[in-house]
């Protein structure tokens, strides 16, 4: 097939459609949804402004949606630029459905979520998933360094929260908890995260939440469009370049395609007072995507590449815990020299395909759509070795994950919807030979099928949704134990997902939910068989499936093991005044059987001593509350409040659990002016952010505690399995941040220019959450540049 | 263009992946890796001029695993005397034939960034006098091997007892110091291949 890529000489498709959305008494109407034709969609800005750019000449119908008003849908006939203003009114009996709905993918049975809109996600370009989703009340991140993130959802993490990259559930080595997800935020528009259990749809394992990536719908009409992004920052002497490309095809309507890549380098990061050697990144990431969408009719190509490689802060490298002990007392670590861009031992590199397939049909009764996925993830991780072996990965695997689903969706009436659906999962993991060192995680092979069906209707002034899926999975692992000899097994587990929500509209603006769902999760391979010594972590790890005294292998019927359930409760409450808007949500997600790493004792080997941690399972509970607020002090000023308040626990054994994230509150402080003609949104913001000190730690037994013991023959543990910190909790800290920009436009292009700084104030801190903060102080001040060109 | 073309590529690609998806369903075991990094078993030879060796092992019966190591001794040497002391680094699970078996040899070919420490309870040897470099890295050791760059290795050092019973222990680390490794580089840098302390007997 061949195409003509639609130019611009041959059919101009140029036409600017611009105005003001705004409420019977003349507010702005921030955040209300725009869509041409149900297919082409934009947000109002603070002003309540919208913009559609590139559109050709026709007729469209305009929709105009926005929380508590009724929706407007007018019918325009476009022959040149057009601005207008449009009237919303309140309508409070309205049963609304999820605010965005619409624009955000993936939200249909949601009642609890937070999302990161196209101008939020401009605003933290440069940044990794992790650190972008920390933006929202409720997320946080466990981090390895300043390169990688993890973001946190109510507290938990990691194999516990499911992450959606443009649809697929990604599938990489989400286990350590130095493996940050292998995904571009560049290349999305907007980023949702579901904070509560209800995305039954997507599988297993969201006991915490689910994190949606999601580009911007492909054109459907001739035309190019683009922008390219630089952004400099001075910690880390970091550039990173991002472009996008995307256009339609001439004659063929409905076709659209987009080219999107981003180049990153950074060197190393530094705290207030020094160096943090070899903490550099080199990212390179390509992303591309065809697709055809027409009446209903929808069929998509999409392939993606995430490249990264990382540098794990050299002073951490530390084999026994007498290694440890330096590394703990050391200021500034061990290794730290001058400012460089080169990348050393230890670091891992990390690769990340995507290919997904997507397509979706009108039939008489419904939609069906079928979907298939597949990724190849590969994975080193490179240590400072002996014997020539720094250049040879310590840990090499290859994961393969081929998705397929499908799911029909029909509606009964205009309140009532069903959706059904099976997925299927076929992965493969494989150690690639040459490590020269016992795998710390086995092969295996995995084979997962699932069905669900979920229903949305309403029960008088209530909106509800209701939902219940079934899932199998079988593994077969192959792997090495302590001795170096083969032990191979067959696992298979399934259970019951069930989720039942309600939402109802209130009188004045105001909106309540509540949820509660049931998720379950089968283990991971690595919560089972891991066996050694990880990357900066002076402890060995072993498996659930290690005998106690003996490390043998054992079969998983003669261990107590129970699947990981969840039960998780989720209440929001939503209200919007003339100039205020409210966000609160409470929860409490009880975890059933949760795995966790538990510290066990104290072995000895001829490179000295270790403290052991064993899977081990308990019960958890987490609770807290999100809230965000947004009060629009005049039309110029306003202020944002936010706070994410987290309690956790072990309740079986009564005793805290490490790395959960303490409180934070942040103010910002924002001006923002549309000054006239070229010059639009002029912004200015200052931000404080405010970490508590987690007070809620179990005990602290610091390596020097541990050497006492062992030299008075005493039990470092003394005698109690409780869980235990190497050091206390860092305290509270505050930093500023302070950021401008403005937005400059003519006819065909449009530049953003945004100036920040970050930790304004360089003040010197440790963030209870970085695994690093064993070992030096975290970032000093950042300067941020960051020029967007938009034509 | 009509909607048969869209259908007709949705249908070949799905039928060519689950083609691919069921061509990549066989599994196969992981390779057996060698391990040369394993360090098993640890020999401390005190040989003196004209009479038999004195030989300690410190022995790991499982590397990663649970169990605890073995560790000979005590050392017992005779007083007033001087001894050559080799050390031997030897991975028990690999074959003896392999090369990974022999860790001394590793240490050899990367002696530049390896480096042995020892300490000892005072008044045990009168030379090298004093408690040895693990706290002081200036304090006397009789290496007799060096470096390409003319720095101790400790593969091989000699020990002169005191010649008065003593009793105390002796203590060997090696340290990894890749571009780490100077004159002044001390047993708190880089990581410990070796951490072991043995009972020592001067009769």
């Amino acid at each position: 097939m061949l195409f003509t890529i639609g130019g611009v000489a041959a059919q101009p498709c140029t036409i600017q459609f611009s105005g003001l959305v705004v409420s019977d008494t003349g507010e702005p109407l921030t955040g209300a949804t725009l869509k041409l034709n149900e297919k082409t969609f934009t947000v109002a800005d603070q002003e309540g402004k919208f913009h559609f750019k590139n559109l050709c000449r026709g007729e469209f119908t305009l929709t105009i949606q926005f929380v508590g008003y009724h929706t407007k849908t007018v019918t325009l006939s476009l022959t040149q630029n057009l601005q207008q203003t449009y009237t919303l009114y309140p309508d409070i009996t309205q049963l609304q459905e999820v605010i965005v709905a619409d624009q955000l993918q993936g939200i249909e049975h949601a009642y609890n979520f937070a999302a990161l809109t196209e101008k939020q996600l401009a605003a933290t370009a440069g940044k990794t998933l992790g650190e972008a989703v920390k933006e929202l009340a409720g997320v946080n991140t466990i981090q390895a360094g300043p390169g990688i993130f993890k973001p946190v959802i109510h507290g938990v993490h990691s194999q516990r929260i499911l992450i959606l990259n443009y649809g697929i559930r990604q599938e990489g080595q989400q286990w350590g908890a130095e493996h940050a997800p292998e995904i571009d935020p560049m290349m999305a528009s907007n980023i949702v995260v579901i904070k509560d259990a209800s995305a039954i749809k997507y599988g297993t394992d969201a006991l915490g939440g689910v994190i949606i990536v999601n580009p911007a719908p492909l054109p459907e009409s001739p035309g190019l469009g683009g922008s390219v992004n630089a952004i400099l920052q001075s910690n880390g002497r970091s550039g990173t370049i991002s472009g996008v490309l995307e256009g339609g095809i001439n004659n063929h309507k409905g076709w659209g395609w987009r080219t999107q890549g981003t180049l990153k380098r950074a060197g190393d990061f530094h705290t207030p007072d020094y160096n943090l050697t070899n903490t550099g990144i080199q990212e390179m990431n390509f992303s591309g995507a065809v697709g055809y969408h027409n009446e209903g009719n929808c069929f998509e190509i999409y392939f993606s590449r995430f490249q990264s490689e990382i540098g794990i802060l050299k002073g951490t490298a530390i084999s026994n815990l007498e290694d440890l002990l330096s590394a703990f007392e050391r200021v500034p670590p061990l290794y730290t020299s001058e400012f460089s861009y080169s990348i050393g031992e230890p670091r891992q590199t990390v690769s990340h395909n995507l290919l997904k397939i997507n397509s979706e049909l009108p039939v008489s009764s419904g939609t069906w759509k079928l979907q298939y996925g597949f990724q190849n993830n590969n994975r080193r991780e490179y240590d400072i070795r002996i014997g020539g072996l720094s250049q040879v990965p310590a840990i090499h695997l290859q994961l393969n994950t081929h998705t397929l689903e499908t799911e029909f969706e029909t509606k009964a009436s205009a309140k009532q919807t069903y959706s059904v659906g099976v997925t299927g999962m076929y992965q493969d993991n494989k150690n690639i030979p040459g490590t020269q060192r016992i795998p710390f995680i086995p092969n295996f092979v995995n084979l997962s099928g699932g069905a669900f069906g979920i229903s949305k209707f309403s029960i008088g002034k209530f909106s509800v949704d209701a939902g219940i899926r079934y899932d199998y999975r079988y593994y077969q692992v192959s792997g090495y134990d302590f001795k170096n000899t083969l032990y191979q097994s067959q696992l298979s587990f399934s259970n019951l997902s069930a989720t039942l929500g309600a939402s109802r509209q209130l009188q004045g603006n105001q909106k309540i939910s509540t949820s509660l769902s049931s998720a379950w999760r089968p283990p991971h391979v690595a919560e089972l068989y891991s066996l050694g010594t990880h990357q900066s972590a002076a402890a060995i790890e072993y498996g659930l499936l290690l005998n106690d005294s003996t490390n043998e292998v054992m079969n998983i019927e003669d261990v107590t093991y129970h699947n990981e359930q969840a039960l998780k409760w989720v209440t929001s409450y939503t209200r919007a005044w003339a100039n205020l808007q409210l966000d609160l949500s409470a929860y409490a997600n009880y975890i059933f059987n949760y795995i966790y790493q538990k510290p066990t004792g104290v072995t000895q080997n001829v490179r000295g001593v270790y403290p052991y941690f064993r899977y081990t399972q308990t019960d958890a509970l987490f609770a807290g509350a999100d809230v965000a607020a947004s009060w629009n002090v005049n039309t110029h000023w306003s202020l944002h409040p936010k706070a994410t308040l987290l309690w956790a626990a072990d309740v079986k054994q009564h005793d805290y659990l490490v790395f959960i994230p303490p409180n934070r509150y942040e103010l910002t402080l924002r001006y923002d002016r549309a000054t006239q003609k070229k010059v639009k949104n002029f912004f200015a913001e200052s931000r404080l952010k405010v970490v508590d000190q987690q007070h809620r730690v179990p005990r602290t037994i610091t390596v020097r505690e541990f050497f006492e013991a062992i030299d008075n023959n005493t039990d470092p543990l003394q005698g109690s399995t409780a869980n235990f910190d190497f050091m206390d909790a860092p305290h509270a800290y505050a930093l500023m941040n302070v950021a401008t920009g403005v937005t400059l436009k003519n006819e065909k292009v449009q530049y953003d220019i945004r100036l920040v700084t970050e930790n304004l104030l360089n003040t010197t801190y440790r963030e209870y959450t970085n695994r690093f903060r064993y070992y030096a102080n975290d970032l000093g001040s950042n300067f941020l540049l960051s020029l967007k060109c938009t034509f | 263009m009509t909607i048969t073309r869209p259908i007709q590529i949705i249908t070949t690609s799905f039928s060519f992946f689950i083609a691919l998806f069921l061509s990549g369903c066989e599994n196969d075991d992981p390779a057996r890796e060698d391990t040369p990094e394993l360090i098993t078993q640890v020999t401390l030879t005190f040989t003196p001029p004209g009479s038999s060796p004195i030989t300690v092992t410190a022995t790991d019966p499982d590397g990663e695993g649970i169990q605890d190591l073995i560790v000979d001794g005590p050392i017992n040497l005779a007083k007033n005397t001087t001894y050559t002391l080799t050390l031997e680094l030897i991975n028990g699970l690999a074959n003896p034939a392999d090369p990974a078996y022999n860790i001394t040899e590793e240490v050899e070919e990367e002696s530049d960034e390896h480096l042995f420490f020892f300490a000892w309870t005072n008044n045990t040897f009168s030379d090298p006098a004093g408690d040895g470099n693990i706290d002081n890295r200036s304090d006397a050791v009789n290496y007799n091997d060096t470096d390409a760059n003319g720095l101790p290795v400790g593969l091989s050092t000699t020990w002169t007892t005191t010649d008065v019973s003593a009793s105390g222990t002796f203590r060997v680390i090696l340290k990894h110091q890749p571009n780490l490794k100077s004159a002044t580089s001390t047993a708190t840098m880089g990581e410990s291949d070796v951490d072991l302390t043995f009972t020592l007997n001067v009769n």
